[in-house]
């Protein structure tokens, strides 16, 4: 069998090792139901706001990396346009961002800086406003890359890439109290359980409470991300730098269990939020396969290859996922072909898929509302791996979706409003649109 | 008897506290606690220091005032906030059950009684007077040898710093035409507390389960006895 190392080398020195490699960041998790769902206030009707957390870009208006709220609600006057944006006064690739627990703030973070923003949405969702800046991120816990940010009660888990001491891919989860104090760091596993060796590469966190458990899955190191594509694919040491696994947890403990492999990155994490499920969903970039991972009838936690997404041998790159609430179906982006796949998720066994749509020249992120009707894209991986010339289309699309057709419904161009790179996208509402 | 007009002082009182424009929590689907695993034994694992207890003069059922530093400091606590006309199947009446429960097991032990307390703090200082509380903690029922302390406060602008202090986010609902309802909508959150004053865990819906609160407890326990140990 291969490893993923080789077969991600050999993908990326064939013909479409560039457009590839723009994709390997496959790094969103951007919608309602991928939130963690711990928390207040999950919006289950019309959103007001879209907050986009986006990438500043040299000579593009301020240049600064920004929070961009955008209104979403169609019976208002301002629907599909910016209505507020924050400047944060620097550009350190923005990236992800979640929610605290009571949904009050949003927590945003920068790749390259790891710096880490909190802003309050919950006082005025239509303007956030920047209250807190955690500066000394890496010198706290000895990693590097502030990634998934994942509400837990009264605390943020932050998964992350890379570390202090190197910028590989070794690294950890770091916890933050509420008032942005730091409390704990769990290194991800580097020795063996099971047999299965750990590769103590992070990338997603999700956490099942019912079953006690927390799945990490894996990326890349700082050296990898950060740097030019053209030369990172043309460095075959670099290339094998790649995440092969996924780890399960003892939730409570916060001890690795188990380790799984899951060759050619496993990226975004999804808990299937249907009642009784005991199922989480991933899809593995270099790969294009869709894994599950699962209790057997005996209980015991396995993860297999469960399908593919398009065409593997031509590399459609799966970025992003977002499945619905229900845990019947799935939404998958993959950056080469601009596509926007849904699969059918009735046997999460078999993924089938039921519907395709070409939404940008490149895609990234996808996200739903709670009830499935809306679905938005943005078009951003990271700034020096984003497709170049015409193909660099920076927007937020979104769309109404009938359950047959993605209809257009608005659209920013993030290029032309002088706004940057869009990248994460994290839903508000007011009360009254409950 | 308390109506429109206690509602909207509420409401404006409440109005003043940080994110109080935030909607009504829901639970979701598949959001109500759901064990299906067996606890990790007590003493295996250690519990986060989450952030520093916060304090706050409050008044306890015979109108005393009372520093709540007192009652988050030398035993390992069970503290939440409530109010005593809750209806929320899934807010204060789900977490009273829940504290029920665990105080009846931890009564029952005799090693463990008199070593952890529950205290519950009113969000509604205009309704919960003293003698609100008095009466409401009567109707309870006791434990012999178990603390169970129940306080409310002077104001809501008292009570205020010691919410935002706690995380605890709370909001009085509107009805349909935007007029308050005496609904107060909150996240339902149960802060486990140990001896020092530091809250070491926090129980939001989908994560109380009683085995493991208790099992939490025990673990705060042994670390205490552990750290004694060490000072003989």
């Amino acid at each position: 069998m291969k490893t993923a190392s080789t077969l991600s080398l050999q993908l990326l020195q064939g013909a479409f090792a560039a457009l590839v490699l723009t994709a390997l960041c496959g790094v969103a998790r951007a919608d309602e139901t991928c939130n963690s769902p711990y928390m207040s206030g999950l919006i289950k009707g019309q959103e007001d706001y879209v907050h986009v957390w986006t990438l500043g870009v040299e000579g593009m208006g301020d240049g600064f990396d920004k929070l961009v709220t955008i209104d979403a609600n169609p019976s208002s006057k301002s629907y599909g346009k910016v209505v507020h944006k924050v400047s944060v006064g620097g550009r350190g690739e923005a990236h992800h961002m979640g929610f605290t627990d009571d949904r009050r703030y949003l927590w945003a973070g920068g790749l390259d800086d790891s710096k880490i923003y909190v802003f309050d949405v919950g006082s005025n969702p239509a303007r956030p406003k920047l209250v807190r800046t955690i500066a000394d991120f890496p010198a706290k816990t000895g990693y590097v890359g502030p990634h998934t940010f994942y509400a837990m009660p009264g605390r943020m888990l932050i998964g992350t890439l890379s570390n202090t001491k190197d910028n590989g891919g070794v690294t950890g989860i770091a916890v933050y109290n509420n008032k942005g104090g730091f409390v704990a760091k769990y290194d991800l596993p580097t020795g063996k359980i099971g047999g299965v060796q750990g590769d103590g590469y992070g990338y997603d966190i999700a956490v099942n409470p019912s079953k006690n458990v927390m799945l990490t899955s894996s990326f890349t190191g700082r050296d990898n991300y950060m740097r030019d594509i053209g030369g990172l694919i043309k460095d075959e040491a670099a290339m094998k730098k790649f995440g092969n696994t996924m780890v399960l947890w003892d939730l409570k403990a916060m001890q690795p269990r188990q380790i799984f492999s899951v060759p050619g990155a496993p990226l975004e994490i999804r808990w299937s939020l249907n009642p009784g499920d005991n199922w989480a969903i991933t899809a593995a970039a270099l790969t294009s396969k869709l894994w599950l991972v699962k209790q057997d009838g005996a209980g015991q936690w396995q993860a297999k290859d469960v399908g593919t997404i398009g065409d593997p041998s031509k590399i459609p790159l799966p970025v992003d996922i977002s499945i619905t609430a229900d845990g019947k179906g799935l939404w998958v982006n993959t950056f080469m072909d601009g596509m926007t796949r849904y699969f059918d998720l009735s046997n999460p066994e078999a993924p089938r898929q039921t519907y395709e749509k070409q939404t940008g020249r490149q895609v990234n992120m996808i996200s739903q509302s709670w009830d499935g009707k809306r679905v938005y894209i943005t078009s951003s991986l990271l700034e020096k791996w984003d497709k170049g010339g015409a193909d660099n289309e920076q927007f937020v699309r979104a769309f109404h979706w009938d359950g047959k057709e993605l209809k257009p419904a608005f659209e920013v161009d993030f290029a032309r409003e002088k706004l940057g790179r869009a990248h994460h996208m994290k839903f508000s509402a007011k009360g009254a649109a409950r | 008897m308390c109506g429109t007009q206690c509602a909207s002082a509420l409401l404006a009182a409440i109005m003043l506290l940080p994110g109080s424009a935030w909607p009504a929590p829901d639970p979701g689907p598949g959001l109500a606690p759901h064990m299906d695993f067996v606890p990790t034994p007590a003493g295996t694992y250690q519990l986060q220091r989450i952030q520093q207890c916060p304090d706050a003069v409050l008044l306890n059922p015979s109108a005393a005032t009372r520093r709540l530093s007192s009652y988050t400091r030398g035993k390992v606590t069970l503290l939440t906030f409530f109010y005593t006309y809750c209806t929320d199947p899934w807010g204060c009446p789900f977490a009273y059950q829940t504290m029920k429960t665990l105080r009846d097991r931890i009564a029952a032990d005799t090693s463990s009684r008199s070593r952890v307390r529950f205290v519950s703090v009113s969000f509604d200082p205009s309704h919960d007077t003293p003698d609100t509380l008095r009466a409401y903690n009567q109707s309870l029922g006791t434990a012999p040898g178990f603390e169970w302390q129940f306080f409310t406060a002077r104001s809501m602008a008292e009570l205020s710093p010691l919410l935002d202090g706690f995380g605890q986010d709370v909001r009085v609902e509107a009805d349909a035409a935007g007029r308050p309802t005496r609904a107060i909508n909150h996240m339902l959150k149960l802060f486990l507390i140990d001896g020092a004053g530091v809250v070491r865990e926090i129980y939001s819906l989908a994560f109380v389960h009683p085995e493991v609160m208790l099992n939490d407890i025990q673990t705060l326990l042994m670390e205490s006895d552990r750290a004694a140990m060490q000072l003989r």
